[in-house]
């Protein structure tokens, strides 16, 4: 099996934190892979470590085998990155931000161009490619930060919480565009907290909590003999058994 | 709906007073001081204005320093809608009220604070200054109340009136660039008041005579008018003013009850926006192919779509012009001040990430070579010359052609080029060095924690430029203390600008290897704000 993107040894600390505890981590290729686990587990530290947005304390990450550190040239123009908690440049209209995108990235104008038409119009923006991305809603955010990233067709997508704030509609279409790219073998890196999501859309889950990762594999595998992955997961985390019957006993219908 | 809610709404408006305090030790310190400043500016201006009785020109001073404070109190909430809550009648819109008694309310809710007893101070004073006899004193009283309700009233209609445009993401814009307004303001006022002070008061006069016309001036006016015994006029003016305030009682009850009526602006679809095509052609084809032209038809959108950047270009541009340009006028100014645009001007170079604020990454992730960095900075600084080049060459011709000094100016120029090459170099390397974030949100232009990163970015970088420039500054002093250096003076204008060139290349390959290899670091250093 060909590894899409493999982490060996990485750590970060913040001060007194530390965020990634020592990962390792092997990726598949072709998967649609799913980083799973609660709040302020490491997992934006960990995509921003991998796509060369942070760097790491220690520890090495290698893209379809390449090194995101040693060898920028060969990775950055490989991988396509939608982070999380950072902006675009709001101040350009949809249309205008792909065309900067795509032609920073070295592309041909005339390609760019035709790519940001037919991506605006999959992805549903055609309506408000003229409008500026300051005035778009959370859900229009994610499908232009989207298609920037899919602008140069990259062979590892990275997506940080890429269906957070997104509306029922505008989910399955990201869903669509992405599912379609996997197909032709492209592999999809996506970070989530919504089991049923990852569920639903992944065939490889990695499970991290406190920055360390604590299960990895096939959905299969992972799941192992619980009924669903919400299951699996609560387990792997240890949050099972918090008792919430005995308080909030006044809460509900009935007595006043 | 029972008794009146005149009493409720002071009520309200002193708890909110209040409240503000309470929130922390800093804001109450802040409130007070202010407070003790504003009274005693106002004692301060009373009794000036009290010296004032008897002058001769004591109406042509008065009646445009009332149209003034009738000005401020016209744009102040457009540019601090978050001052006064009471101001948001769509915090109201919850309750059962009619628009008559709000409005009544609202009114006399507004003339609690420092504003209202400053503006009454000047108010008063104004009075004082030019009141004689019984008759004045009578139009006086009523002047007053007049003149302090139609500048409530005007706050009060402009804000209810622009209430769409202050809940939008436009108005946000709009009270950005009011610290600059204030910044370029505060310089004509300056001139504008040295040029009193050569003048003499009797330079009012003309402005005055218009002025007496306008409410609510106008009100004061006929103080003037009653002491000088024309009943028939000041009866004309106080009437004006009274027009003045039914009228804008009537737009605002009007606007009011149209906005209480309505879905709030901030979640109607702005349509106006979204249908306006943006035609990104015509930029485009003027620039060349590439990352280039990519990275300078971005910089260059900026400068006029970014709140933050064009209000820093704005104060750039209009400082780099004032400074040269009003000294020549007043014949106080030397001509090599007109080196100053090409300065001013050049700080735009200084932190150009912090610029792109954490939209960084997007430009990171297209950098894998100190060549892509190269070229990006080199991008930035080629959109910078587009407007700065052309613009410092002009303030230098105006500035010489005002002083009329003609053989001075390929000296001139060739300074000026040399120092905003200097600019651009040293903003280049400071960029990658020293980046810091700018805050979105409000006026603050540094995060909070780095003020003294970007104080040392910015003076120790133009410390750097002036000695960067020392060779270019040397030859001009040689070319005029030495006996045949002028006939040598034209020469300066290409050696500035190779030398500014030159050196600006050589700023942009220092910083390009340092931006290519500190990518992350930059990106966190941008990602404050």
């Amino acid at each position: 099996m060909t590894s899409a993107v493999s982490v060996r040894g990485l750590w970060k600390r913040f001060g007194q934190q530390v965020a990634v505890a020592g990962i390792d981590l092997e990726l598949p290729a072709g998967k649609f892979i799913g980083l799973v686990g609660p709040n302020g587990a490491g997992k934006t530290t960990t995509l921003s470590m991998v796509t060369g947005l942070l760097r790491p304390d220690q520890g090495s990450v290698e893209i379809v085998g390449q090194d995101v550190w040693r060898d920028p040239v060969n990775v950055k123009a490989r991988i396509g990155v939608l982070p999380e908690g950072l902006r675009l440049f709001e101040r350009l209209s949809g249309r205008e931000l792909l065309a900067y995108s795509g032609r920073l990235r070295g592309l041909p104008g005339a390609e760019v161009d035709r790519r940001a038409a037919q991506l605006l119009d999959v992805l549903d923006l055609a309506g408000a490619q003229h409008k500026l991305v300051v005035d778009y809603s959370t859900g229009m955010r994610k499908k232009i930060g989207l298609a920037a990233a899919l602008l140069h067709n990259p062979e590892v997508l990275f997506l940080d919480e890429p269906f957070e704030g997104v509306d029922p509609v505008s989910a399955q279409t990201i869903r669509g565009v992405l599912e379609r790219y996997t197909a032709s073998g492209a592999t999809v890196v996506f970070s989530s907290h919504v089991m049923e999501l990852v569920e639903s859309l992944c065939d490889w889950v990695a499970v991290m909590a406190a920055g360390r990762i604590r299960a990895h594999g096939p959905l299969d595998e992972v799941r192992g003999g619980a009924p669903s992955l919400q299951r699996a997961f609560l387990e792997l985390v240890g949050a099972q058994g918090q008792n919430t019957g005995a308080n909030l006993d006044w809460l509900g219908g009935g007595a006043r | 709906m029972t008794g009146d809610i005149t009493p409720v709404v002071v009520r309200l408006k002193l708890s909110l007073l209040r409240n503000g305090l309470r929130q922390s030790g800093g804001r109450r310190a802040a409130y007070i001081a202010s407070a003790v400043a504003v009274l005693l500016f106002s004692v301060l201006q009373l009794l000036g204005l009290i010296a004032l009785r008897g002058n001769e020109h004591a109406a042509s001073v008065v009646v445009p320093l009332v149209a003034v404070l009738a000005a401020g109190w016209a744009v102040m909430p457009l540019f601090f809608p978050g001052g006064d809550e009471t101001l948001d009648p769509t915090r109201l819109v919850m309750l059962p009220l009619r628009p008559r008694p709000l409005v009544r309310a609202l009114l006399v809710a507004s003339l609690v604070g420092i504003g209202p007893v400053f503006t009454l101070c000047m108010l008063v004073g104004s009075v004082v200054s030019v009141a004689h006899g019984a008759s004045a004193y009578v139009v006086s009283v009523i002047g007053v109340a007049l003149a302090l309700l139609v500048c409530v009233a005007l706050a009060r209609a402009v804000a209810v009136a622009n209430i769409r445009l202050l809940t939008s993401r436009k108005g946000r814009d709009l009270a950005v660039l009011s610290g600059l307004v204030i910044a370029v303001g505060a310089q004509v006022v300056n001139f504008g008041a040295q040029r009193l002070g050569s003048g003499g008061l009797g330079q009012l006069d003309g402005p005055a005579e218009v002025l007496k016309w306008i409410p609510p001036a106008s009100a004061i006016g006929a103080v003037d008018s009653a002491s000088e015994g024309s009943y028939g006029i000041a009866v004309l003016q106080l009437a004006l003013s009274a027009a003045a305030l039914i009228g804008l009682l009537a737009l605002w009850s009007r606007h009011l009850t149209r906005l209480m009526t309505s879905p709030d602006g901030s979640t109607l679809p702005s349509s106006q926006g979204a249908a306006r095509e943006r035609s990104s052609t015509g930029l485009a084809r003027l620039l060349p192919a590439g990352r280039t032209g990519t990275v300078m038809e971005r910089s260059l959108r900026y400068v006029w779509r970014d709140p933050k950047t064009k209000a820093a270009w704005v104060t750039s541009l209009a400082i780099g012009l004032i400074v040269p340009v009003f000294n020549a006028v007043q014949g106080t100014g030397s001509i090599y001040f007109a080196c100053f645009a090409a300065g001013m001007l050049g700080v735009q170079m200084y932190n150009q990430f912090g610029q792109d604020t954490s939209a960084f990454w997007m430009v990171a992730m297209t950098i894998s070579s100190t060549r892509d960095a190269y070229v990006e900075l080199r991008g930035r600084a080629l959109a910078l010359l587009v407007i700065t080049l052309p613009y410092a060459t002009l303030v230098t011709v105006v500035t010489t052609a005002l002083i009329d000094d003609w053989p001075k100016l390929p000296e001139v120029l060739g300074v000026s080029f040399a120092l905003l090459g200097a600019m651009l170099a040293t903003g280049a390397w400071t960029s990658a060095r020293f980046p810091y974030s700018i805050p979105q949100e409000g006026y603050k232009n540094v995060a909070p924690g780095q003020s003294g990163l970007a104080a040392a970015a910015v003076v120790g970088g133009m410390v750097s430029a002036a000695l960067l420039c020392a060779p270019v500054i040397a030859l001009t002093i040689w070319a005029n203390v030495s006996a045949d250096g002028d006939e040598w003076s034209w020469v300066l204008l290409p050696i500035g600008a190779v030398y500014g060139t030159a050196i600006t290349l050589a700023g942009l390959r220092l910083a390009a290897p340092r931006t290519a290899r500190q990518l992350p670091e930059i990106l966190v250093a941008v990602s404050k704000g």
